[in-house]
């Protein structure tokens, strides 16, 4: 797949060169139909690799679905297809797209992750999301969980409170075409009170508190969701769910932690 | 002129060492910075290797290299290769995390390792030249080079607060290239030595500028993983004071984004306090609330560990014994105080602390404290909520939560009075459960008879409050404790009389695990199989002694697949525990050192080396890793009875080191009859202190400081004079060649690394006296090893 990439980018850079500066040295020495000859087959070449690539990620996307998502209990079939179809790997830093489709986190620079496929996919699938929903996400980081939250709501909002990381997933973004999630540079811990009432707040990221103004920004009949643990190796998801101003919170576990009893008491237990 | 160049470089080599420790455990993840230095460390070992590989083709190497030219050569080579260590490891893209992920992060690793065992191996070849050249004076090579190494030891306690950890790692490369210019500037030779010594440093200095390390110098840049980076990434946000000191770097930090609350209900639906903080070494924050002295705050009052105030209404003295975090002093304000003492480890936290609370603020660990005053408190609140990243403290070293500490705990409650202590929850019941049990045991240990009737423990989504009390729990303080949880939606995980309908209510597990094992704990207890409940858990849940305080210590190797397996099968998991890292670097250790020790072998073709008896091997082996045991064993040991890691770390190697080059020196004047006398003198000292220094710490632990530290030198005296002799006695009269004094050089410096990383698993997994029951059989095997097989005479003549 590396070499696949360096082929992908050399004939590309070579096209550049030629559309910058079409007359190179030794011009009269060229034929104008050779050159086209030329162009045409790298324009051809640079295609097929692409096509490869993709085809190679699309492979991998699929495979993370069925064996990372599927075989351990995710069912939702549109947060399945969501996985499937929103591209990770371009929200992972170049050198590590090969392993975009690995299951696990990755870091994406100034000391943050984009989350394991498998944490992206129960977060969303816990929050049971409709069509319909509005939903905000406090902490967009590479983007990724917003690009798929957007496969699946109408509504998404995102809003960071770093000022690179919002600037590249922005870009990400809308590189990508994602053109209808909110983005913006902001504190999470005070929501996005013009955008407020929410169906589903999601923290990305781990905190030693849940910030009351988030509170208040749910719906009735809302829900919360948070990851507990560290970025590398998230423990459990917590999810807070809001009716008639009371608050239930339930612990989900998953397949991120079993809590597996002692030896002797797994037996005494059988 | 070789003593002295021996001399200055273990000097230099050592402060560049601490001083490396010291950066990366601001710039790095802590677990990097284990790998890096311990496997640089095997460039003492590597020079051994290569000189005896050179002896086949080079003899009388040792004569030449000898020469004063020659040996200010290599001091041009150390200095050199030292800064560029140093200014390439700055550079390199090195990331822990990325390790399992990106291929091209081995090659950083390998670059990273190669180029700081350069400078080491640099002087471990001049100390190798030293006693290769000098068979005679081997107690001289070795008391420069150990009484350097104390100077060394000490070199950053007295620079850091001037010059920080950047400029003080700079000087100390490059302070090697100061001798030349003492030489004799007479001769040419002298001069044109000294005059490469000086082209040397203006180009080094120009290197410097030119790069911009200098810039990098001047605030080493934490790790982008640390809490510190991460604040530093949100607007308005700056550091606007650093102070570097021994004890670490302390970074104040202004920002409208500090926002701490531990434990606190989704009921509170106020604001918080404005907050600042200060980190150490990048992480651990300790967090200031701005209170306005007119209103007491009220987000304690929501807050989970206020549940232990409840049952002091008024309480009159407060006792927060602290380490990070910042909630204790408005907790016990919002409780109405009369009088809050706190016990800051940190002297410049607890300046901060004194300034900003104006509550009477003690510089001190918190164990030293009480146990120099007989003060009994209402309150006693532990406030300690570990690292930032969770297995990043695996190694860490804490006697607060041992059961000698709880006790201690108990001992100054007043009648009525209550231990409070929350910590972060953790899945399966880990902590919490440790906590419980370390409370009961203490309970038991003053003579209560029935502990779980003085114990409560709730929780919310994250984290728990274990609350211990004087006296035992009435009904009034359970309906209290009933009602702050129903109201704040928190939950109850025991307290006398629990009703199973009353758990795992608001914060839902599948099933209430914490609830369960506390009663299952409860049960063995009861029925005196408390053992065999601990043997059965997948995490070492036991509660500790002062023998073996690693509180973040849970790992059983022997339940490591059931610990992958529970988190989900994934090894990137694994790999956050600081335990399972020792274990990975002690692998790679024990790769090289085997490759170090067999090259000579294989390649030395005549004849030399292999005349060496694989015995005087095995001595000089045993003397290392006795060596590097007994200092592990001290630098433990005193963590408590010197109140800091750091401190204790520079205490115990600038007294062995000062005096085993004492015992370097007296064997000048002995021979190898006194060898077998001096080990087994040894050997009895270590039985001594194994039994007796335990006892001598508890006893002196109230003491004022200068005692304390007098008694942990006085401890030293004996003890490093007589590990001073072994290796001069031996080097000088067991050995005959240059190669064989190599070989053995390079032996002793491979067992010395490998010992290092052992004994951080030996007191992690056994406890720290079972690090000196490895020095013992370290020495007693080089003991036995210098006698004939039939043990009647010592041998080599």
């Amino acid at each position: 797949m590396r070499f696949i990439r360096k082929s992908l980018t050399h004939p590309f850079r070579m096209l550049t060169c030629i559309h910058f500066n079409p007359i190179p040295m030794k011009r009269g020495h060229v034929k104008p139909i050779a050159v086209f000859f030329f162009v045409v087959l790298l324009v051809f070449s640079g295609s097929s690799l692409i096509a490869a690539e993709n085809g190679t990620f699309q492979a991998a996307r699929e495979e993370m679905v069925s064996q990372q998502l599927r075989a351990r209990g995710i069912e939702d079939p549109e947060v399945l297809a969501a996985m499937k179809s929103v591209h990770r790997h371009a929200f992972v830093p170049e050198s590590l797209r090969n392993r975009a489709y690995a299951d696990s986190p990755l870091p994406i620079g100034e000391g943050q992750t984009i989350s394991q496929p498998y944490i992206v996919a129960l977060m969303t699938a816990t929050l049971d999301l409709d069509r319909a929903d509005k939903v905000l996400e406090v902490g967009t980081g590479s983007g990724y969980q917003a690009a798929v939250l957007a496969g699946i709501v109408d509504e998404v909002y995102s809003i960071e409170i770093k000022e690179k990381l919002h600037e590249k997933a922005a870009r990400t973004l809308k590189s990508r075409g994602y053109t209808d999630i909110h983005t913006r540079r902001g504190d999470g811990y005070f929501g996005w009170p013009e955008a407020a009432p929410f169906d589903a707040i999601m923290i990305t990221a781990a905190v030693d508190h849940i910030p009351p103004p988030l509170l208040k920004q749910l719906k009735d009949g809302g829900k919360l969701i948070l990851p507990l643990g560290n970025p590398f190796s998230y423990q459990n998801l917590v999810l807070v769910t809001i009716r008639d101003d009371d608050y239930t919170v339930k612990q989900i576990t998953g397949v991120l932690f079993v809590p597996m009893t002692g030896r002797a008491l797994e037996k005494g237990e059988e | 002129m070789i003593y002295w160049v021996v001399f200055i470089l273990s000097a230099s080599s050592l402060a560049f060492e601490v001083l490396l420790a010291r950066i990366f455990s601001i710039s790095q993840w802590n677990h990097l910075s284990f790998m890096v230095i311990s496997i640089a460390l095997f460039g003492f070992g590597a020079s051994g290797t290569f000189l005896s590989l050179l002896d086949a083709r080079r003899p009388g190497w040792e004569q030449r290299f000898s020469r004063r030219s020659f040996l200010l050569k290599l001091v041009i080579l150390y200095s050199v290769s030292a800064v560029i260590a140093f200014g390439g490891l700055n550079r390199l893209p090195i990331d822990y995390f990325r390790l399992p992920l990106e291929p091209v992060q081995m090659l950083y690793l390998l670059i990273a390792y190669l180029l700081l065992s350069i400078p080491f191996f640099f002087t471990g070849m001049i100390m190798s030249i030293g006693f290769a050249a000098l068979p005679d004076k081997t107690g001289l090579v070795y008391c420069a080079s150990m009484t350097g190494s104390a100077l060394g030891a000490v070199m950053p306690a007295l620079g850091l607060g001037t010059l920080g950890e950047g400029y003080m790692v700079l000087s100390a490369a490059l302070i090697p290239l100061l001798l030349p210019l003492f030489g004799d500037l007479k001769r040419w030779e002298g001069m044109r030595t000294a005059l490469w010594a000086v082209a040397t440093l203006s180009v080094l200095a120009g290197g410097i500028h030119y790069t911009g390390i200098l810039d990098d110098l001047k605030w080493i840049r934490p790790s982008p993983y640390k809490a510190l980076s991460q604040v530093l990434q949100f607007p308005n946000t700056e550091v606007t004071e650093t102070r570097s000191g021994l004890r670490g770097r302390i970074d104040r930090v202004q920002s409208p984004y500090i926002r701490f609350a531990p434990g606190l209900s989704l009921k509170f639906t106020g604001a918080l306090p404005r907050q600042w903080a200060v980190y150490r070494d990048g992480d651990r924050p300790y967090v200031f609330y701005n209170l306005n002295s007119e209103d007491e705050p009220t987000f304690p009052r929501f807050s989970l560990p206020f549940a232990g105030y409840l049952l002091v209404p008024d309480p009159e003295a407060v006792l927060i014994i602290q380490e990070g975090g910042g909630v204790g002093v408005p907790f016990a304000l919002a409780a109405d105080a009369d009088r809050v003492t706190v016990v800051e480890p940190n002297p410049q936290i607890a300046d901060l602390v004194r300034t900003h609370y104006r509550a009477p603020v003690f510089h001190s660990e918190g164990r030293v404290f009480l146990s120099r005053t007989d003060r009994k408190f209402d309150v006693i609140q532990l406030e300690n909520w570990g690292a930032s990243l969770p297995g990043s403290a695996a190694l860490s070293q804490e006697h607060h939560f041992t059961i000698e500490a709880f006790t201690q705990y108990l001992k100054h409650l007043t009648e009525g009075g209550v231990l409070i202590l929350s910590r972060k929850l953790m899945l399966p019941p880990s902590d919490s459960v440790r906590m419980w049990a370390t409370a009961y045991e203490s309970l038991r240990r003053i003579g209560v008879e029935e502990p779980a009737d003085h114990l409560a423990l709730l929780r919310n989504w994250d984290t728990y409050t274990l609350i211990v009390t004087a006296g035992p729990l009435f009904q009034g303080d359970v309906a209290a404790l009933r009602r702050f949880a129903e109201e704040l939606n928190f939950d109850s995980v025991y307290f006398p009389g629990i009703d199973p309908k009353e758990v795992n209510r608001f914060n839902i597990y599948d099933e209430p695990f914490h609830y369960q094992r506390v009663q299952q704990l409860l049960a063995a207890y009861r029925s005196n199989s408390a053992e065999a409940f601990f043997e059965a858990q997948m995490l070492d849940v036991a509660p500790q002694s002062d023998h073996r305080p690693f509180p973040g210590r849970l790992v059983k190797w022997s339940r490591l697949d059931d610990l992958y397996r529970s988190l989900g099968s994934r090894v990137y998991s694994l790999l956050m525990s600081g335990e399972i890292v020792v274990g990975v670097v002690f692998l790679e250790a024990l790769a090289v050192a085997v490759l170090l020790l067999i090259l000579p072998i294989l390649f030395v073709t005549r004849g030399r080396l292999m005349s060496t008896p694989y015995r005087f091997v095995l001595y000089f082996l045993g003397i290392g890793a006795g060596y590097m045991f007994i200092e592990i064993y001290f630098i433990k040991s005193n963590i408590l009875l010197l109140g800091d890691p750091i401190i204790s770390f520079t205490v115990v190697l600038s007294g062995v080191l000062v005096f085993s080059g004492v015992g370097g020196y007296l064997s000048q004047y002995l021979d190898l009859s006194h060898l077998g006398y001096a080990l087994g003198l040894l050997c009895g000292m270590l039985v001594a202190i194994l039994i007796g220094y335990p006892v001598l710490v508890d006893a002196i632990l109230g003491m004022p400081p200068f005692f304390r530290y007098a008694v942990a030198y006085i401890v030293l005296l004996p003890v490093g004079v007589l590990m001073g002799l072994p290796f001069a006695l031996g080097m000088r009269f067991l050995l005959v060649s240059p190669v064989q004094r190599a070989y053995a050089w390079a032996a002793n410096g491979c067992a010395s690394v490998l010992t290092s990383i052992a004994a951080a698993q030996v007191a992690l997994g056994i406890g720290i006296p079972a690090v000196m029951i490895c020095a013992l059989a370290g020495y007693l095997m080089a003991l036995v090893s210098i006698y004939r097989p039939t043990g009647a005479k010592a041998v080599y003549s």
